[in-house]
């Protein structure tokens, strides 16, 4: 190619850019006031509340398309005085704290409210006030233990089908293939639905929740296709066979699901509704153990694998952990969303990686058992997901 | 090939990872600064590195809208006395509906004038004088003054609209005795009211009365969201203002409170007097009071006049006792001193004539 045609091309890849450039200063450039038209409104949304020792404490983020001044803060209704950190005047995507010294009461709902300069009210409701966690070696260390009984020991406990499922026929080893499948599929449904109910209560619409774990639970799925499929390539002559990297990637895609499950469980406590985690707790335990199956299904046909089955017990399982931590004390909605998603989206890749995988031995998805295991699977878990 | 791709996913991933990290902690660099300590009129106290937003004990910048000196603020007109003996009040009123005003601190609202304030000015004439209200609409909507009291038809102010640029002279003579109001009253009328088309009319008796310390309370209340219900409530516009100004009068002093209901959106507002009660005069017009309280419910566009006195000093609250409305600005007090220690010149609005 030579240095011209180079050039050319250069430019032509630029140019486009530098109109658009144009096109846009000029569009905002200070003198065409020729697009101005309708109102823009101030708007602000209270993230988190938090209820400290005698105080309300409210995150507060600019989420309207220009700055404003947070002026009057109010419990239920009633002007308080209320400090403000940094300070009131919030940049577009700012956050601020306001602390309202006030003497609230365990168990009651609170409408908390702030005005803006314009004089609007925005306001959030808590339905029953909780004192927050502040976190300490011992709270640490108490979610650290819920995340073990809810992630690590149930799906240890789920490894021990492996010499059950090794003694199957091909026909009843596909069905509780297909039985896994319908689990698993239930908690990437789970998880999304999850993922929207957050987005709706605590999430602003300016930043599209919806779309956010749309983009993300795809991405997600593609990135660890991607993923796998160079894992299995590279293994392709080592002994590790593609059983154990579609297992490899069941257990991370339950780790990411069992984040999600951890953040439910902390954000419970944190929120103070403790007879609510104890069920919570109970309920992943049992719901767990089916997970340790999903696990161990692939690899029944592979051979001294008990080392490997322990390192993905603790793949799968650990991850509880860390969402208790995150969940009881960073609870943010935004990063709640994106574990939610990426754990749906880690899920539909392992379901498509078992269904690709299987299809290349045989008739798998037009089989009597994926049709029953399927259906038996999604129906056991919505039968435990009534009593969580 | 493959290196290349993982290297571009993983740049991906990076660019990913911070840009969401970004969003959920946009405030993670905070200066550090010397804490200040705060104590809320409620006894709590918070150390804070932020800014207080306390409209309830505010000290800081005044308003443009000074409710100390609309409270005994009266306006009694240019006077001329006619051939046959009768005082002439003449009064110039402007109507506008374009000003930005601080209601409460930090708080911007757009507010509907008569000669720039809300309230309005108080007008006060004397049992049978002639009044002439030389009305201007500056708005950009049609206005009217709509006065309480005894007049003709076409001196209502309710339909002939004056329109943008308009101009109008309301004439009657003062009648009766008695505290009034005047408001716009255009379609709609709550939204005309709403905005602070409104101010205090009275009309003395020919025989005055005793001297007192005078002072006016319009109570009203602003809905800055237009949610149809009020956002803030106050005796004369800006909420918590005699509460961290309290009024300051003497003891053994009578003293006279015009006070004038003018709330939208609440059907109900009240008067609660602490320390003391008051003999009150519905509307004014009656020269013997119809009770002794310290409490006075009213309706929508209901007055009063109270007189009172103060046996000791010190600091005592009025407020509403619809506790809603205290707490959202209606709540203020006086600071009764020793007679000797008030200056005199906030004593006795003696008309003029």
């Amino acid at each position: 190619m030579s240095q011209s045609s180079k050039y050319k091309i250069a430019v032509s890849a630029v140019a486009p850019i530098v109109l658009l450039t144009v096109l846009i200063v000029f569009i905002l450039g200070s003198g065409s006031s020729f697009l101005q038209f309708g109102t823009v409104l101030p708007e602000i949304y209270l993230e988190k509340i938090d209820f400290i020792d005698s105080e309300i404490q409210v995150t507060v983020r600019n989420t309207g398309p220009i700055d404003v001044n947070v002026v009057v803060a109010d419990v239920n209704d009633r002007i308080q005085p209320a400090a403000i950190e940094p300070d009131n005047h919030l940049t577009r995507f700012e956050t601020a704290l306001v602390r309202i010294p006030y003497d609230w009461n365990e168990g009651q709902p609170y409408a908390i409210g702030l005005t803006t300069n314009d004089g609007t009210r925005f306001e959030k409701v808590v339905d029953a006030a909780f004192p927050s966690l502040q976190p300490d070696v011992e709270l640490v260390g108490y979610f650290a233990l819920i995340g073990t009984y809810v992630g690590i020991i149930p799906v240890m406990i789920g490894l021990l089908w492996l010499p059950f499922i090794k003694k199957l026929s091909k026909n009843k080893y596909q069905f509780f293939l297909a039985f896994t499948i319908g689990l698993l599929l239930f908690l990437a449904l789970d998880s999304l639905e999850e993922a929207f109910e957050i987005s709706q209560n605590n999430l602003a619409d300016t930043f599209n929740g919806t779309l956010l774990i749309g983009m993300v639970t795809i991405l997600t799925f593609f990135g660890l296709y991607f993923v796998s499929t160079q894992l299995i390539n590279k293994t392709k002559f080592s002994k590790i066979s593609a059983p154990v990297s579609i297992s490899l990637m069941v257990a991370i895609g339950i780790g990411f699901h069992n984040l999600g499950e951890g953040l439910a469980i902390g954000a419970a406590v944190g929120l103070g509704n403790l007879a609510l985690s104890t069920f919570l707790i109970v309920g992943f335990a049992i719901h767990n153990t089916t997970e340790g199956f999903a696990i161990v299904a692939p690899l029944s046909k592979t051979k001294s694998v008990i080392p490997k089955l322990a390192a993905m017990g603790l793949i799968a399982g650990t991850p509880a952990i860390f969402g208790a931590w995150i969940g009881g004390f960073f609870f943010s909605p935004f990063s709640a969303i994106i574990f939610l998603a990426i754990g749906a989206g880690a899920i539909f890749q392992v379901i498509i990686s078992i269904i690709l995988w299987q299809r290349r031995e045989n008739n798998f998805l037009s089989s009597w058992p994926l049709m029953l295991g399927i259906s038996l699977g999604l129906f056991v878990m919505y039968i435990t997901s009534i009593f969580i | 090939m493959r290196s290349q791709s993982t290297k571009m996913l993983a740049v991906l991933l990076v660019i990913f990872a911070v840009s969401t990290l970004y969003f959920i902690f946009p405030t993670i660099t905070v200066a550090q600064e010397e804490p200040k300590t705060f104590l809320t009129h409620t006894g709590l106290m918070i150390k804070t590195t932020g800014e207080v937003i306390d409209p309830i004990g505010y000290n800081g910048e005044p308003l443009e809208f000074n409710p100390d000196k609309f409270l005994r603020d009266f306006d009694y007109g240019i006077v001329t006395e006619l051939d046959d003996g009768t005082i002439l009040r003449e009064f110039t009123i402007t109507a506008r509906d374009d000003q930005i005003m601080e209601v409460s601190p930090g708080v911007f609202y757009n507010v509907w004038t008569f000669n720039g304030s809300v309230p309005g000015p108080t007008i006060r004439a004397t049992e049978g004088d002639l009044i002439q209200i030389h009305f201007i609409n500056e708005g950009s909507k049609s206005h009217t003054m709509h006065f309480h009291g005894v007049h003709k038809a076409e001196m209502d102010g309710v339909f002939e609209n004056v329109g943008p640029g308009g101009k109008f002279t309301y004439e009657f003579y003062a009648d009766p005795v008695g505290l009034h109001l005047y408001h716009c009253h255009v379609h709609p009328v709550e939204e005309h009211i709403a905005h602070g088309l409104y101010g205090a009319y009275i009309v003395d008796p020919k025989e005055p009365r005793e001297p007192a310390d005078e002072l006016v309370f319009v109570l009203n209340g602003l809905d800055t969201d237009f949610d149809g219900e009020n956002n803030f409530y106050a005796a004369n516009t800006i909420p918590f203002y005699y509460k961290h100004h309290p009024i300051q009068i003497s003891t053994n002093q009578l003293v006279r409170a015009y006070v004038v209901n003018i709330l939208e959106f609440d059907a109900v507002n009240n008067f609660h007097l602490h320390g003391t009660l008051f003999h009150h005069f519905p509307a004014g017009t009656d020269s013997v009071p119809s009770g002794f309280n310290d409490m006075l419910t009213m309706s929508q566009g209901d007055r009063q006049i109270l007189e009172f006195e103060y046996e000791y000093p010190g600091l005592y609250m009025f407020h509403a006792h619809v506790t809603e409305f205290s707490e959202k600005g209606w709540v203020s007090s006086f600071l009764v001193k020793e007679q000797n220690e008030v200056k005199s010149d906030l004593i006795g609005n003696e008309p003029v004539i």
